[in-house]
C-alpha cells in the first residue's frame, strides 16, 4: 500500500511544482483517527476528484485544506499542508487571509441573503480588494463572468440572491469564491443538489476555471469525477488508497479496492 | 468474472450473459474449423454445406454481443475490469466471426477440389493444422474464462508453431505445382485453404492478447515473432 502511494506521487510529480503539497496528515476528531498518515501533491491548472465512500475521510481532507476544520474543537490536525510552498497551519497564516486563496464551494448553494450584487462584493469588501467603486464593479462583473452566469443575472444585481434557481445560485456561490482572486478552489459535492442540466454548466465551468485556478473537488458521482477531473484520489476508511491520473483510475486501477469502489462492487 | 459480486445484480447477470454468448459463438465456430475441415477430407459435401449454413448463426452472434455491448456500456457506464471486459468482449466477437468466415470459406473450396484431380496427403495435412488452431482456440477461450494470462502468452507463442506448419504445406503445394501444371488450380485451392487456416491462427493470437488485456489491462508489448516468412523469404519460393 505504501508503494501505490509513492507510486501514485512519482506519477503526479510534473515539470512544475505542486499547488499544494500535503505531507503525512492525520485528523482526529477525538479518539476518531479521520485521516491517516495522507500524502498528496495537487497540481496546478489540475481538476483534482476526491472519491470515496461515505465516511472516507475526503471531505474532512478537503476541509484541512483551508483550515476548515479550525472551527471544530475536537478536531485535531497533523502533518504538513503547504501552498506554494508555505505552511498553511503556520502559526503567522490568518485563517481568513487563507481562506480568500483557497475559496470553498459547499453542496447546497448557500448565498447570503443579499443582493445578488452583494453577494459577490462580500469577499472583496472585507478583505479590501479595491479601491474605487468602479473598481469593485468590475470585480464583481468579472467573477459573475467567470462563473458563466453574468448573462443571466446582469440585469438584476439588485435582486435577492436567494431568489434564483439553484443551478444559478451554485454559480453565484462559485463566482463569490472566485471573487477573491483565489489559487485553489475546494469544491464539496457541488453538484448534488442541480439537476442534469445545471450540472452539466457547473461541470463545464470547472474545467474552464482550470484555466486560472486548480480547483479539488469532492463527489459522490463518479461519473462525475471521470468528466472533469484530471487526476483522481480515492479514499478508503481515512486511508489515500490511490491516486493517479482519472484516465488510469477508470480504465485500470491498481488497487482492488479502488477496483471494487468504482465498479460497483462489495469490497 | 470478478470474483466479488455487485451491488446491482443485474449488472453481473448481464456481464455473464454476454460472456456466455460470447462462448458459444467459441464453440459454434470451434465445430465449424473441425467440421470443415473434416468435410474437406471425407469429401463429405453434404457436411461442407452445413458448415456454411451455421455460419449465420455465428453472424447473429456477433451483431447480438455488439448491441448487448453498446447497451451495457451506455446504461451502466463500466469502468476498469468490466470496461475491459466488454472491451475485449466485442473484439474477441470479430475475431470470431472472421475466423468463421474463414471456415465457410474453406468448405465453399472443398466443393470445387472435388472436381479436382486429387492431391494426396494434402487433406491429412490440412486437418491437422486445423485441429491445431482450434486447440489453440479452445485454449484462448478457456483461458479468457479463467482470466489466466499466463495462459494468454503462452498461446500467443504457439502462433509459431501454426506458421511453421503453414510454412512446410506451402513448400509441399510449390513442389506439386512444379512437378505437373495440372496440379497448378487444385494446389492454389490447397494453399488459399492453408493460408485461410494460419490466418485463422493469427486471431485466435488476438484472442489471446485480449486475454492478457482483461486480465491486467495492458496488451501483450513485445511485437512477436513472425513464424510465417513465405512473404518475405525469397529462398522459400525458389523452393
Amino acid at each position: 500500500m505504501k508503494d501505490q502511494i509513492t507510486h501514485g506521487l512519482e506519477n503526479s510529480v510534473t515539470s512544475t511544482p505542486s499547488k499544494i503539497s500535503a505531507t503525512q496528515v492525520n485528523v482526529h476528531y477525538g479518539d476518531a483517527h479521520a485521516i491517516k498518515d495522507v500524502n498528496v501533491e495537487i497540481a496546478p491548472n489540475t481538476v483534482t476528484a476526491f472519491i470515496g465512500p461515505s465516511g472516507c475521510g475526503k471531505s474532512t481532507f478537503l476541509r484541512c485544506l483551508n483550515r476548515m476544520n479550525d472551527t471544530i474543537d475536537i478536531c485535531r490536525v497533523t502533518g504538513n499542508i503547504l501552498l506554494d510552498g508555505e505552511d498553511i497551519y503556520d502559526r503567522k497564516v490568518d485563517p481568513v487571509q487563507l481562506r480568500a486563496k483557497v475559496g470553498m464551494v459547499f453542496q447546497k448553494p448557500n448565498p447570503f441573503p443579499k443582493s445578488i450584487y452583494d453577494n459577490i462584493a462580500y469577499g472583496p469588501r472585507i478583505h479590501g480588494l479595491f479601491k474605487t467603486k468602479a473598481d469593485l464593479d468590475t470585480i464583481v462583473e468579472n467573477a459573475l463572468r467567470r462563473a458563466a452566469i453574468w448573462d443571466e443575472v446582469k440585469d438584476r444585481l439588485d435582486a435577492p440572491g436567494t431568489g434564483l434557481s439553484g443551478g444559478q445560485q451554485q454559480r453565484i456561490c462559485i463566482a463569490r469564491a472566485i471573487a477573491t482572486a483565489p489559487d485553489v478552489l475546494l469544491m464539496d459535492e457541488p453538484c448534488s443538489a442541480l439537476d442534469p442540466i445545471a450540472t452539466a454548466q457547473v461541470e463545464e465551468l470547472i474545467d474552464e476555471l482550470r484555466e486560472n485556478y486548480s480547483v479539488v473537488i469532492v463527489t459522490h458521482s463518479m461519473q462525475q469525477a471521470a468528466r472533469v477531473s484530471q487526476k483522481t484520489a480515492f479514499f478508503h476508511l481515512g486511508n489515500l488508497v490511490e491516486y493517479d491520473d482519472t484516465t488510469k483510475i477508470f480504465t485500470n486501477p491498481r488497487d482492488p479496492r479502488t477496483e471494487s469502489y468504482i465498479t460497483g462492487r462489495i469490497g | 468474472m470478478n470474483s466479488s459480486q455487485h451491488i446491482r445484480s443485474a449488472f453481473d447477470r448481464d456481464l455473464d450473459m454476454i460472456q456466455a454468448k460470447m462462448l458459444k459463438m467459441g464453440g459454434l465456430v470451434e465445430a465449424a474449423i473441425l467440421d470443415a475441415a473434416k468435410s474437406f477430407e471425407s469429401r463429405d459435401l453434404e457436411l461442407a454445406q452445413e458448415v456454411r449454413a451455421r455460419d449465420k448463426k455465428i453472424d447473429a452472434l456477433e451483431a447480438q454481443i455488439n448491441e448487448d455491448v453498446t447497451r451495457i456500456i451506455a446504461l451502466r457506464a463500466p469502468a476498469a475490469s468490466d470496461l475491459r471486459t466488454l472491451l475485449s468482449i466485442l473484439k474477441v466477437a470479430g475475431n470470431l466471426e472472421r475466423i468463421g468466415d474463414y471456415a465457410k470459406n474453406m468448405a465453399k473450396r472443398t466443393n470445387v477440389l472435388l472436381q479436382l484431380p486429387l492431391i494426396e496427403n494434402s487433406p491429412a495435412s490440412l486437418r491437422r493444422l486445423a485441429r491445431e488452431v482450434q486447440i489453440m482456440l479452445k485454449d484462448a477461450l478457456d483461458a479468457y474464462t479463467q482470466r489466466d494470462a499466463e495462459m494468454g502468452m503462452d498461446i500467443i507463442s504457439r502462433d509459431r508453431d501454426i506458421d511453421e506448419l503453414y510454412n512446410a504445406l506451402f513448400r509441399e503445394f510449390l513442389t506439386y505445382m512444379m512437378e505437373d501444371p495440372r496440379n497448378i488450380t487444385p494446389s492454389m485451392h490447397l494453399h488459399f485453404i492453408a493460408k485461410n487456416i494460419e490466418r485463422m491462427g493469427d486471431h485466435v493470437t488476438s484472442i489471446a492478447e485480449q486475454v492478457v488485456f482483461v486480465v491486467t489491462g495492458e496488451l501483450p508489448g513485445e511485437p512477436r515473432d513472425k513464424g510465417d516468412v513465405t512473404s518475405t523469404d525469397l529462398d522459400l519460393s525458389q523452393g
